[in-house]
């Protein structure tokens, strides 16, 4: 006999699973091609907040959670996790990044030009419900520009630091294994570089937004410019074993630079993530321009927004209200009820009027 | 020879989930958590197939120390057959090859959220407790770091002022689960949110108690015989749950932590909150042959916790 039959426990689990899961019908090759084809910056999403680059593994976690984001991420780093490091590629330098749209709201030119890529910034937002009539939307083809822009560009940053506006951080030595690393080591405060920009590339888009909007709003000290917004191809360059150094391929790779006055000097922000994700590299620079001095507890403090951006941790540990607490309520009440028998008894035996 | 006799088969996971690299970090932080009890150890924290605060803390350690000999038992609320007791079960003994049990005095490991089991702990005995909060200063300073200094200073006047001030509001010491308690004389400590009932279970204790928070990435260890104890004044002594008197509907024992279920008339029926325990208490009465441990209470009362 069992108080609750533990087999029913188990039982109501799995037939809960299935229910979830019924709602979505079969997963198949196609479909995650097909999410894979039609929704590539919400894979990016995923991937930049998983902070694992591969569409395919994306777009099956989107897939197998329904598009529910939490999940999907939550999937992709646990499976990230079991994974072996074959190797750590080299560092990636802005200006060998192969670049697709880079612009800059600091200047009205600058060098290497401004350009526009892709993007909706200028669109209308128009529901086309056409295509719920039945006439597919086609997108009007590209036309080429005569001369093509530049795949290689120098940082906007890197002009400013020749004209003496601001100090380029230092060059981090660091290489390999010895490069610290967010998913292996726990972060201490105050944090390294290295984990700062890390957390930053895999926090939650929703939550980094949320922080970094409350710092440009007024809860920061430093109003950001977009020195430089750049959506563009990494080389991941490895080594293999005989000592040559060759491509495994590229991945897509977004990063901002804000600066703000600061003195006589402008002070820099940085951030960059996995995937094209332009609100959440403004936001995340934003943070990290603000976090130099900021106040114990600020959202523009660095232990602040590195804990509280975390999707993972933030999201599961608001859905863990949902498991029971009957023990620690009960024992919540107990000190509850006394309490309120002390205060009953005291109000009815008052001390004698003088 | 080639590579595939100086190799491993290539599997989809490795024993135990975790990487030996991951497995390796929580036993050398275990082991340092041992050497220094009561104090929270930072670790990485893998993410694992569950969502964090949901046990993953516990999940790890328990995930590291298993091996096929030895026999898990998981509660959730003093529950086996809670969900999410029953979840955790099946993913250590899938991952482990662990055999599983209910009975606590058969269990080598227990993985347990929110209780102890009322039959004393022997020796050989592991209790892994999931924690989702392993600081206990954070009520008085939510800054990690800032925490970590103050226990690094025994700086703890602050936990002694919130306890008077919640003495002097409400007549009593308000804190109902995770009672703060001071570990070895030195740390102050979180005993994660079992009862209060609870937490006397851990002084000088037979049985090694590992606390582990997989989201906030600490560890931290009550050692066997090791002192904690409750903070509490001189002169207002420390007071579990009113439970010693209570009386399980289902088995008809007294002197347990109980769970309160209200009923449609407006009353409340008490069962106990140890399910196992609970079922071998109904079988008991029910005539059969049942072979109870030690409790830690007897007649409602611990040993040395009398008021």
């Amino acid at each position: 006999m069992a108080y609750v039959a533990t087999r029913g426990g188990e039982r109501a689990i799995e037939q809960s699973q299935r229910l979830f899961r019924a709602e979505m019908g079969e997963i198949t090759r196609e479909r995650v091609a097909e999410i894979r084809r039609a929704m590539p910056y919400l894979v990016d999403r995923a991937m930049g907040e998983a902070s694992l680059y591969d569409e395919d593994l994306a777009a099956l976690a989107l897939a197998q959670t329904g598009g529910e984001p939490y999940e999907a991420i939550l999937l992709l780093r646990a499976w990230r996790t079991t994974q072996p490091r074959l190797q750590v590629a080299a560092p990636v330098r802005q200006e060998d990044l192969f670049t697709h749209r880079r612009i800059s709201a600091a200047f009205k030119d600058i060098p290497g030009g401004q350009v526009l890529g892709p993007t909706l910034d200028y669109s209308h937002r128009i529901l086309e419900t056409g295509v719920l009539a039945g006439e597919a939307f086609v997108p009007p083809p590209v036309e080429p520009a005569a001369v093509p822009a530049p795949a290689r560009q120098p940082s906007v940053a890197a002009w400013q630091a020749e004209n003496g506006l601001l100090e380029l951080p230092g060059d981090d030595a660091a290489l390999g294994n010895e490069i610290p690393d967010i998913t292996r080591e726990p972060v201490m405060f105050p944090a390294k570089r290295a984990h700062t920009l890390q957390s930053l590339a895999r926090a939650e888009t929703g939550g980094v937004l949320a922080l970094g909007y409350a710092a440009q709003r007024g809860y920061g000290q430093a109003h950001p410019t977009v020195n430089e917004l750049r959506l563009a191809e990494a080389e991941i360059r490895v080594r293999h074993p005989r000592g040559t150094t060759f491509s495994a391929g590229r991945v897509k790779i977004s990063q901002a630079e804000v600066v703000s006055k600061s003195g006589t000097q402008l002070g820099l922000g940085f951030a960059a993530t996995l995937g094209w994700n332009e609100v959440k590299v403004i936001a995340a620079a934003t943070l990290d321009l603000n976090a130099p001095g900021a106040e114990k507890g600020s959202a523009t403090e660095e232990e602040f927004f590195v804990y509280h951006t975390e999707g993972v941790e933030s999201s599961g540990f608001c859905i863990h209200f949902k498991l029971p607490h009957y023990v620690t309520f009960q024992s919540s009440l107990d000190a509850m009820r006394d309490a309120k028998a002390k205060k009953a008894a005291t109000e009815k035996a008052p001390e004698p009027a003088e | 020879m080639s590579l595939a006799t100086l190799t491993r088969a290539w599997e989809p996971m490795s024993y135990g989930f975790l990487d030996g690299s991951a497995k390796r970090e929580v036993r050398r932080k275990m082991l340092k958590a041992v050497a220094v009890p009561g104090c929270q150890m930072p670790y990485a924290s893998r993410e694992v197939p569950m969502a964090r605060g949901w046990g993953t803390g516990g999940l790890q350690v328990s995930c590291t120390l298993l091996n096929p000999k030895m026999r898990v038992k998981v509660i959730d609320q003093g529950a086996d057959d809670s969900v999410n007791a029953a979840s955790i079960r099946k993913f250590l003994a899938r991952v482990s090859g662990a055999p599983t049990t209910t009975d606590t005095l058969e269990a080598d490991l227990i993985q347990s959220r929110h209780r102890i089991p009322e039959e004393i702990l022997r020796e050989d005995q592991v209790l892994v407790l999931q924690v989702p909060n392993p600081e206990p200063l954070r009520p008085v300073q939510p800054n990690m770091s800032i925490a970590r200094q103050m226990h690094a200073d025994a700086d703890y006047g602050r936990m002694w002022l919130q306890l008077y001030e919640q003495i002097v509001r409400a007549g009593r010491v308000m804190q109902g689960a995770s009672y703060p308690s001071l570990v070895n004389g030195r740390f102050i400590m979180t005993p994660s949110p079992i009862p209060r009932w609870d937490v006397p279970k851990l002084h000088m204790a037979k049985h090694l108690t590992i606390l582990s928070a997989g989201r906030e990435k600490r560890l931290y260890v009550v050692p066997p015989y090791t002192r904690v104890e409750p903070l509490v004044f001189d002169d207002v002594p420390y007071r579990v749950e009113e439970h010693g008197g209570l009386t399980c509907t289902r088995s008809g024992a007294t002197g347990f932590f109980m769970n309160e279920i209200p009923q449609d008339d407006g009353s409340s029926a008490y069962e106990i909150s140890d399910s196992d325990f609970g079922v071998k208490s109904i079988r008991k009465r029910e005539g059969e042959e049942v072979a109870f441990g030690a409790t830690w209470y007897t007649g409602g009362e611990m040993e040395g916790q009398g008021r």
